[in-house]
């Protein structure tokens, strides 16, 4: 159980506190409600370029990791399709630095061209390194907008073209900020070991002053329900063809989401998977396969990925893929692997609450789901599925009206 | 009212207490560490076995520990994987030049059972033919993505020059995959995995008896003498270049011999080493990153190995800034050679140290992996006393001397791919 409390400063902040008197240390994270769906189109790649800049220096703070690394603290961020998320951990008695930092960069940023400058190109190289410079790098560039035609998950959080992050500007980056980096927009856990009758106080001196704002609207484009199957084919300079199927599937916020979870653990997690097992050890068409869910807030994917083995056909492993698709659609799971499947989830619940950062960061989430207190909830959710529910959303997911696929073929083939 | 343009004060870290974990003699060379107050239901088995890709052929070495659970006379990979799957344990197999690490991850009440599945299950491996094939298969396939990485290009030549000349310096060749035997792989086991088992490190707050139990259980494949390890290392200096067309970012490496946490200078070299390239602050970051851009990140490490150890600078940048980047990393070398840090960077990184060694002494799996850390070159806890008491006191003198000492540009070995 992870106790915290919660409450709202007057500006619009949404505060929660949860002790841990084991550690020496404290957690403040800072989630924005922010991520690349709040994009326009002609200017992706944004809220992670933003993410960047906020290491630039903030309106009365030269250098921010300078202050934080003085006070022995550290601090890192990541930007999704749906959030922005900055943590600083730093040793509890300097718990004041942090709090610092964060409201400072929270009530604005220093705006330099410099930081501008830099940071586009440091993205640029991180495009390159993660999308460009490696073997199936860009898949998800290419799988986005097969899946999403809509919907703003079309583009990947670091943009759809390297032009959008090169021609950002200043002005850009002004309204942006502006738009959704404020209190109201935004949720703060402290966590660790503070001391428990100062650091209300502590917060509201750094942030209480923060001029709230309006939450922006989130008026994104709805995706149409699928009507066709969708195929596309590119080739690359690949050692092996690569298969990318990606299934539409229902919002974190639904039973979808649980039911894919198990069902992906279920079906290409580890060894002893199903698709592990059948297609892999016993066919031997693929090298490797796994299947995932892209957990996202809004409508997300269920995707089974993998490379197929020498000599072997897309269409030999789309029909040996379909047969235990539908399979799974008629038996569902067998009752141990379920079992199995419930408790590895038990153990690495455990393992990542272990982690202060970890429950830092899994608290603000919750909380922009709806309430922290599903960090507590969502265990007995996982419990309570039971074969028969993993059967209707097989029956509801893989279908093939329901999927997209993108192949990645060797050049040389 | 705030003043927002002025630092909250701080405090300076003076002490850290650390905690050893309980020793349990298995034999003389052998021994059982156990750090049992968790506050919470998860728990660790870690098995260490001197069965190192120093000990053979790389692919041997590498296929006989990723098939170390495929199977047993009495169960298949399939059964096993399954009954892991029942307890709800995770494992890990970790390989490195030095040995073997096969982590165990399970709630208390499970832990034990998973750990006798596991380790009956890689003793009594027997490397069915079809398990064999499929990993040579998925090995081949890994190795042609990863060849096509400009960072595993120019890490395997960095590897070949760190490692110049010694049994470290074997790359694995694709075609070494067409003609390993099953033999190989069974005689690798029984001499090293068999009777290779040198350390075993638990945390969680399992039963005494269960502990016992373990020790008991791992006796017979336990080594009967010290391990040893290869120390004399001396890099190949020089610079080297893998070249990459299609590339649009070159992977540098660069470093040389340098040495683990028993000799003298590794406290000094090590907070050398933070000031240039071992945080987000460094000064490799400020100046490649946060002032050119010419990266996503850039960063240095004192890596070590049994007996012995080595500096890497390692990073990605764009193939037009290549060359700017070498030359801006050495200029940062030979700032440091020839010019005083000053008092407020010094004093920024002694805190960011500090700092960081708190950080690295919470909870009892952060503080068995500092134990470790220090166990392994026959130290222990008092090592991470002597190093806060030598980041309060080192004196920029001795940084700059230290750097003049280790950190020639003609002394590196400096590969780029790409």
């Amino acid at each position: 159980m992870v106790e915290f409390q919660r409450y709202k400063l007057s500006n619009g902040l949404t505060v929660i506190l949860h002790q841990d008197k084991t550690t020496p240390m404290v957690v403040v994270n800072t989630l924005y409600d922010v991520g690349a769906r709040d994009e326009s189109e002609q200017k992706t790649g944004f809220a992670h370029l933003f993410e960047h800049l906020m290491f630039g220096g903030s309106i009365n703070i030269l250098d921010f990791d300078k202050e934080l690394q003085k006070a022995g603290g550290e601090s890192n961020a990541f930007t999704s399709n749906d959030i922005t998320n900055y943590y600083e951990i730093i040793p509890a008695q300097n718990i004041e630095t942090a709090l610092w930092l964060e409201s400072d960069r929270m009530l604005s940023l220093a705006f330099t061209e410099k930081s501008l400058e830099v940071q586009r190109n440091v993205v640029i190289e991180e495009f390159k390194q993660r999308y460009l410079n490696q073997p199936y790098g860009d898949v998800w560039l290419e799988l986005r907008p097969l899946a999403y035609e809509k919907h703003p998950y079309k583009w990947a959080t670091i943009g759809k073209d390297l032009s959008h992050i090169e021609n950002a500007t200043m002005s850009d980056v002004k309204s942006f900020f502006k738009k959704h980096y404020h209190p109201s927009n935004a949720i703060l856990c402290v966590s660790g070991n503070y001391d428990n009758s100062k650091i209300r106080k502590q917060i509201e001196t750094y942030f209480g002053g923060i001029p709230g704002g309006l939450k922006p609207a989130r008026i994104n484009p709805q995706e149409p329900k699928q009507e066709a199957f969708k195929i596309k084919s590119i080739n690359r300079d690949v050692p092996a063809n690569a298969f990318y199927y990606a299934f539409n599937m229902g919002p974190r916020k639904s039973s979808d989401y649980y039911l894919g979870d198990i069902m992906s653990d279920a079906v290409g997690k580890d060894n002893s998977s199903v698709l592990n097992i059948s297609l892999k050890k016993e066919l031997e068409l693929v090298t490797e396969i796994n299947a995932f869910i892209t957990g996202s807030l809004d409508d997300g994917l269920f995707v089974i990925s993998g490379k197929l083995a020498e000599g072997v056909s897309f269409e030999q492993l789309d029909d040996q893929l379909w047969r235990i698709l539908n399979e799974i659609k008629e038996s569902g799971i067998y009752a141990e692997k379920l079992i199995g499947i419930k408790n590895k989830i038990s153990t690495s619940k455990a393992f990542q609450e272990q982690g202060l950062l970890n429950r830092s960061i899994n608290l603000s989430f919750f909380e922009l789901l709806g309430d922290a207190n599903g960090i507590n909830e969502d265990a007995l959710i996982y419990q309570k599925i039971e074969s028969i529910d993993l059967i209707s959303f097989a029956k509801n997911t893989f279908v093939k009206t329901n999927c997209s696929l993108l192949k990645v073929c060797n050049n040389a083939k | 009212m705030l003043n927002r343009n002025t630092a909250p004060t701080t405090q300076k870290i003076e002490k850290i207490s650390f905690v050893k974990p309980q020793e349990l003699c298995i034999n003389e060379s052998v021994k059982l560490l156990w750090m049992q107050d968790v506050p919470n239901e998860t728990s660790r088995i870690d098995l260490y076995f001197d069965a190192g890709l120093r000990k053979d052929r790389n692919a041997i070495v590498s296929i006989c520990s990723s098939l170390l659970l495929s199977g047993t006379k009495q169960r298949s990979s399939t059964e096993i994987h399954n009954q892991i799957d029942q307890l709800g344990a995770y494992f890990d197999i970790g390989l490195s030049h030095e040995g073997v690490l096969i982590s165990i991850f399970a709630l208390k009440n499970n832990i034990f059972e998973a750990f006798c599945l596991i380790y009956d299950s890689i003793q009594d491996a027997i490397f069915p033919d079809k398990e064999i094939a499929e990993k040579i298969t998925e090995k081949r396939e890994r190795f042609k993505i990863n060849s096509a990485k400009v960072g595993f290009t120019a890490q395997r030549k960095f590897q070949e020059k760190i490692f110049f000349n010694t049994p470290y310096d074997e790359l694995v060749q694709i075609s070494d995959f067409d003609t390993i035997s099953k033999k190989e792989i069974v005689d690798f086991h029984d001499e090293w995995i068999k009777n290779g088992l040198y350390k075993i490190a638990v945390v969680g707050n399992l039963d005494s008896e269960e502990i016992i139990k373990i020790t008991e259980r791992c006796k017979p494949s336990c080594i009967s003498s010290p391990m040893t390890y290869f120390k004399s290392f001396c890099n190949a200096p020089g610079v080297f270049h893998e070249e990459k067309k299609s590339a649009v970012q070159s992977a540098l490496r660069i470093g040389k011999t340098m040495f683990n946490k028993t000799h003298d200078d590794f406290f000094d070299f090590s907070i050398l080493n933070t000031v240039l390239g071992d945080y987000f602050g460094s000064r490799l970051m400020k100046n490649i990153r946060e002032d050119k851009g010419y990266t996503y990140g850039i960063g240095s490490t004192l890596a070590e190995t049994g007996g012995s150890g080595y500096f890497i600078i390692g990073s990605e940048v764009g193939t037009e800034h290549r060359e700017a980047s070498l030359n801006e990393i050495k200029k940062e070398i030979e700032l440091l050679n020839t010019q005083f840090i000053d008092k407020s960077e010094m004093e920024l990184v002694k805190n960011y140290l500090l700092g960081q060694m708190l950080k690295s002494a919470d909870g009892p799996y952060a503080m068995m992996d500092l134990f470790l850390s220090v166990d392994a070159y026959s130290l222990d806890m008092e090592f991470y006393n002597r190093y806060i008491e030598r980041i309060h006191q080192i004196q920029t003198e001795e940084l700059k001397s230290i750097s003049k000492k280790y950190l020639q540009w003609d002394s590196l070995s400096i590969v780029s791919a790409g």
